[in-house]
């Protein structure tokens, strides 16, 4: 409980929008209360207009109030909800348009440009539930929640007017079942509800181990043990739910069972308040039915606030994002020498990089090789600027890149493992290098990357749609288009980070080729994992715990380096 | 006979799945539900009919204490109601529990079965999905669909009946607006469907287009597109909202259909009341007794429409479910009867052939592997290698020729015996979320620590043991620690050391993938693992056929070249010479 007082004391994700919000979440629970009022309304007055009517009353005038009311009180309860859904819903649109926009600002703000798909693409699918995860806090527990006390107020309200002893009465009664029970139970769920997400994270590893271990299941002959271990599990899962199942179960009764005490000393008392008055005799109907559709909301505002832990981490998790800064960058060098001055960086007490030196003048090619692990993807993160170097300090044209970080697009273009193309038209895609670019930049350079046969195969030549992360071309061809946004980008450096990995021997040569071709007067640092398209630069560097252990010339290494030479052979057997 | 009619009824207006009633025990669990909604009405009946009786009596100016026995009355009726509910949810959670058992248990055995060449065509992303949040949505259908329908099928019309014997002409207008608010609702969620439908394409296209720029985040990145974007986002989502509103706007028009149709009628039914009281033709405690059960009839029916979308998740997900359990399964599994692969003994594929949606079409495969030969698999990607490969595993079946083993002819090798005989090396072989220890003792989990510890010395695991927070017991795969590549493959190899049994190897291009100096070494840990093992190795890297004594060179499906490596390459014309050439174009001058 205090953690949840805690989180929305420092919470800047939920209470800012409802502030700038306001007259749509007015609307939105004033319509609930409505909707509310108007089904209790209705029953007050049928009750009260049979009761009358059986009094034979001469003159259908008496009765003609409370037939208008009825009859507009059953039009008005529909047409309130109408209005209330379609009210609340495109507010929580609204305000889920606008979270949406400062999350991305935010995770924008820290996303690496090095290797960061597989980080950031798990941390937003899971941002991106979390915002569903708010729409239900609002519908299903803030306006719910809203509406019931505003109908709290009224009731009380309502029978303060007629006899305020027995208003208390009711006050109390309603308190427990507004306040103290919904209280109760979202302490009493708070630890069920944790351990039923931390069952149902399990259960998917579990799903996710069967499914894609499946393989080694069935070859190593365990399947028994397999379905075992899952059913654990799921059981478990299963033993959790229930238990919160019961728990709303009774808890619903003990709420129906206040209803009915509710319901009885209502009768006692209407009995009593109106007893031997002609007039006042019919209200003990119209009291005592209007009871049940009153209390009816109540119910939804206990699951809704016991719902509510579900929401914790979801809040948690969107306040630790950061908050966007705006930084200024320096002015873009016109010299682009890279250099490593004795850089050094260490992840959890393990040193990556050590003491690093590497000059890189403007136009030279280099390559990168070494282990997995040995600090080749560091390198080229340190050189983007997305992490800091713990000493020493890596420079372009005498400026440090952390001060060049905004405008770094215009210094180092990168092309990685598999470049992303977004679901739009190939001119749209290749002109993201330079959105000023004309149409017949944006032709030239696809035509320099190669791809001019598979244009004119095309249908649709250059307005044909990528489809969702390039799907409808090959591997081959996916990196071929990227290498034109590259061309585009015109930006002096080009870091290759394993672009021809998922390739074929074939593409990979090919695509290659291309690349050196036609990025001959820039600076490349590429990033490889064999020998393949060896011959195309200048100098090649071994990398090993963070350190440089053999470099030079490839054609020199060949007929100088054993490892060199084992290397090679290796890929040209 | 009244359970069966209502069931029947249930099932004609597919209210309820046919598939419901392959489940074991649901007979019995469904005529309990019957007997315990019909009691359920009865409660509702003396709730409504005492309360009504109360407050007559009141109005009549008796004392409370006088209506003290009926106020009695009014509370059990009311308490077992509740109580009712209680007990009708606690039995179908326990039945759900049960069925969603059997289901699972249904779904992994034919997971098991049809193997992961199947699944990875439908997506594994959908099999893990229908595992775990599949049979969860399916349990919640079982629990709340059952009992809205039972309650539906039986309590409005206990109720109706009443009113029919208090007075009939609200009875029948209670009837006959019944199938009206039904029309409409169907109606306009028709209307509803057909309008989600038409903007489905449009909903699709802007949910793309969201996960899109948040996939493509660090390309945007590299562009220097990414601050610039955030104002993209929001018109993404403000179109969202707008299409969303315009398909809820009719969806919540159904639901108002229903409501305003339920509602008015309840409130015309007290006004005719009302006239029939003044003019004489009925008193009070009849219309009291109409007014307060009116609510109650249309109170299933509202029921049922709340949650009529989410059980429409439940059904999707339980078609899934059964999808998979109704696949076909591979015929003659055990056939073969092979104790163990020996030196003598012999494998052949006569005449294979094999197509099957995009994988590589195989034709004329003749193969004869003896003893603890060395046979490499070569080609280009795309000539069929891997598939061939997946042909030995019996991971796919072939549409013609004949497998023979040690003899005995089998139509393929999905045979039960023949996966206890080898191991399958993988591209990436997959690492649980386990231990490190349980990883590698997967094949043979009771295996003792000492053998454990050497197979991990064979294999190069101890720098990484060394390196990890809790040796061998450190959390890998997956949520725990993520191995590299390299690392991946001696978990695999110390997998297969330790399980010395199996005599066949098949290795897919194990090393493709990894950097040139992790390969040197693997391939050092590995050529001792090969000796005293049939082995299949498909691979473009052709470094490896100096650990080969046999070579098979495809090329489009076919198996163009047999014969020892160093005869072919030998041979300036040869077809392998020809593949070295198409690989390895641009050579350091």
């Amino acid at each position: 409980m205090k953690k949840i007082q805690k989180l929305l004391q420092n919470d800047h994700w939920i209470m800012p929008f409802l502030r700038q919000q306001k007259s749509g979440l007015f609307w939105s629970i004033f319509l609930s209360f409505m909707t509310t009022f108007a089904a209790g309304a209705l029953m007050f007055v049928s009750g009260f207009l049979i009761s009358r009517s059986a009094q034979h009353p001469e003159n259908i005038l008496i009765i003609y109030v409370p037939i208008v009311l009825t009859r507009a009180f059953g039009i008005a309860r529909p047409v309130f909800r109408y209005a209330q859904r379609l009210v609340s819903h495109n507010w929580v649109l609204r305000i889920v348009s606008k979270t949406r926009r400062r999350l991305y600002e935010s995770v924008a703000s820290t996303a690496g440009s090095i290797r960061g798909r597989m980080q950031t693409g798990d941390i937003l699918s899971l941002l991106a539930d979390d915002l569903d995860r708010l729409q239900n806090l609002y519908l299903r527990t803030l306006f719910p929640l809203g509406a019931g006390i505003m109908l709290y107020i009224f009731v009380s309200i309502g029978f303060g007017v007629v006899n305020w002893r027995f208003m208390l009465w009711w006050f109390f009664i309603l308190a427990i079942i507004l306040i103290v029970i919904p209280l109760l139970s979202l302490k009493w769920n708070y630890n069920g509800v944790r351990r039923q997400k931390a069952l149902q994270n399990q259960l998917y590893t579990e799903a996710t181990d069967a499914i894609l271990g499946l393989q080694d299941w069935v070859l190593s002959g365990r399947q028994a043990d397999l379905v075992s271990r899952q059913g654990k599990v799921m059981s478990e899962l299963a033993d959790v739910k229930n238990k919160g199942m019961k728990f709303g179960w009774w808890r619903d009764f003990i709420i129906q069972m206040l209803v009915l005490l509710l319901t009885i000393t209502t009768l006692i008392w209407a009995g009593n308040q109106f007893a031997n008055d002609r007039d006042l005799v019919n209200y003990i109907a119209a009291f005592t039915l209007a009871i049940f559709p009153l209390v009816d909301s109540f119910v939804g505002v206990n699951q809704g606030v016991s719902e509510a832990s579900f929401y914790e981490d979801s809040i948690t998790r969107l306040n630790q994002l950061p908050v966007v800064k705006k930084i200024e960058s320096a002015p873009i060098p016109t010299n682009t020498t890279v250099k490593f001055d004795k850089v050094t960086f260490a992840y959890d007490d393990k040193t990556i990089i050590d003491h690093l030196d590497l000059t890189i003048p403007t136009g030279e090619k280099i390559a990168l090789l070494g282990r997995s692990g040995a600090g080749k993807t560091t390198i080229l993160k340190l050189l983007a600027g997305d992490i800091k170097p713990y000493q020493g300090e890596v420079t372009i044209g005498g400026q440090s890149v952390s001060q060049l970080q905004p405008k770094m697009s215009e210094l180092v273009a990168v092309l990685d493992q598999q470049a992303y193309l977004f679901d739009s038209t190939i001119l749209n895609n290749v002109r993201m290098g330079n959105i000023h670019a004309s149409d017949e930049a944006v032709a030239a350079a696809i035509k320099q990357a190669g791809l001019q046969p598979l244009i004119d195969a095309l249908p649709e030549g250059y307005h044909t749609q990528m489809r969702e992360a390039g799907a409808r071309f090959s591997g081959g061809e996916q990196q071929r288009f990227a290498l034109a946004r590259i061309l585009l980008q015109a930006a002096p450096i080009v870091v290759l980070d394993e672009p021809t990995v998922s390739l074929d021997p074939k593409t990979e040569h090919d695509v290659l080729t291309q690349i050196f071709s036609v990025l001959q007067d820039r600076t490349i640092i590429w990033v490889t994992h064999h020998l393949t398209g060896i011959e195309n630069v200048d100098k090649v560097y071994f990398l090993e715990a963070g350190k440089f252990v053999l470099s030079g010339k490839p054609s020199l290494l060949r007929d100088e380096s054993e490892r060199f030479k084992q290397l090679l052979l290796m890929d040209q057997y | 006979m009244l359970n069966r009619l209502i069931l029947q009824h249930a099932i004609n207006n597919k209210m309820i799945d046919k598939r419901l009633f392959a489940v074991p025990g649901i007979i019995k669990i469904l005529v309990t539900l019957v007997v315990l909604t019909g009691l359920q009405a009865f409660t509702i009946l003396f709730q409504g009919i005492f309360l009504a009786k109360i407050i007559v009596a009141l109005w009549e100016g008796t004392d409370f204490i006088s209506v003290v026995s009926q106020v009695v009355v009014f509370a059990i009726a009311f308490l077992l109601r509740q109580l009712l509910v209680v007990f009708k949810n606690s039995l179908m959670a326990h039945f759900s529990d049960q069925a969603v058992e059997s289901y699972r248990v249904q779904l992994l055995a034919k997971y098991a079965e049809i193997g992961p060449s199947v699944i990875t065509k439908s997506g594994t992303g959908n099999a893990v999905t229908t595992l775990g949040v599949g049979l969860d949505n399916v349990k919640n259908y079982f629990q709340l669909l059952l009992i809205k329908v039972f309650d539906l099928g039986i309590i409005p019309w206990l109720i109706l009946l009443y009113i029919f014997f208090l007075k009939w002409e609200q009875g029948l207008f209670l009837l006959l607006i019944f199938p009206v608010v039904i029309l409409f609702f169907i109606i306009l969620g028709l209307a509803a469907q057909s309008k989600a439908d038409a903007e489905f394409a449009n909903f699709k296209n802007l949910n793309n287009r969201f996960v899109d720029a948040l996939r493509g985040l660090p390309t945007l990145k590299q562009l220097g597109l990414s601050q610039s974007y955030g104002a993209e986002i929001y018109n993404i989502s403000e179109d969202y909202r707008k299409t969303t509103m315009r398909t809820l706007r009719i969806a919540i028009t159904s639901t108002f259909a229903l409501d305003f149709f339920t509602t008015l009628s309840i409130a015309i039914v007290a006004v005719f009341l009302g006239f029939d009281l003044m003019n004489g033709k009925m008193t009070l405690l009849p219309a009291l007794s109409i007014l307060v059960l009116a609510p109650e009839y249309f109170l299933p029916l509202r029921n049922f429409a709340d949650d009529y979308h989410a059980t429409l998740n439940g059904k999707n997900a339980l078609t899934d479910v059964l999808t998979v359990i109704d696949m076909p399964s591979v015929p003659d599994q055990e056939l073969l009867t092979l104790p163990s692969w020996q030196q003598d003994s012999e494998l052949n594929l006569a005449d294979v052939a094999f197509s099957y949606d995009t994988l590589p079409t195989l034709t004329n495969i003749n193969v004869t592997a003896k003893g603890y030969q060395k046979i490499a698999i070569v080609g280009e990607s795309g000539s069929g290698k891997s598939t061939l490969l997946k042909l030995l595993g019996g991971f796919l079946q072939p549409n013609a020729g004949s497998v023979i083993v040690n003899g005995q002819s089998l139509p393929h090798l999905t045979q039960k015996s023949w996966q206890q005989q080898f191991f399958y090396m993988p591209q990436s072989p997959y690492i649980f979320h386990a231990s490190l220890r349980d990883n590698i003792k997967f094949y043979t989990p009771n295996t003792d620590d000492v053998t454990v510890e050497s197979a991990i010395t064979r294999a190069g695991l101890s720098p990484l043991v060394d390196d990890l927070p809790d040796g061998l017991d450190t959390i890998i795969g997956e949520s725990g620690r993520q191995l590299s590549g390299g690392q991946a493959q001696r978990v695999a190899l110390a997998r297969m050391l330790l399980d010395s049994k199996r005599k066949v190897l098949l290795f897919d291009e194990p090393t493709a993938h990894l950097d040139i100096e992790t390969e040197v070494e693997l391939k050092q840990t590995m050529a001792p693992i090969l000796a005293n093992h049939l082995v299949f190795f498909a691979t473009h890297r052709l470094h490896w056929l100096d650990q080969m004594d046999f070579v098979l060179v495809m090329a489009n499906g076919e198996i163009v070249e047999t014969g020892e490596p160093k005869a072919l390459l030998a041979d300036e014309n040869s077809a392998l010479n020809h593949l070295r050439h198409e690989l390895y174009r641009g050579k350091l001058a």
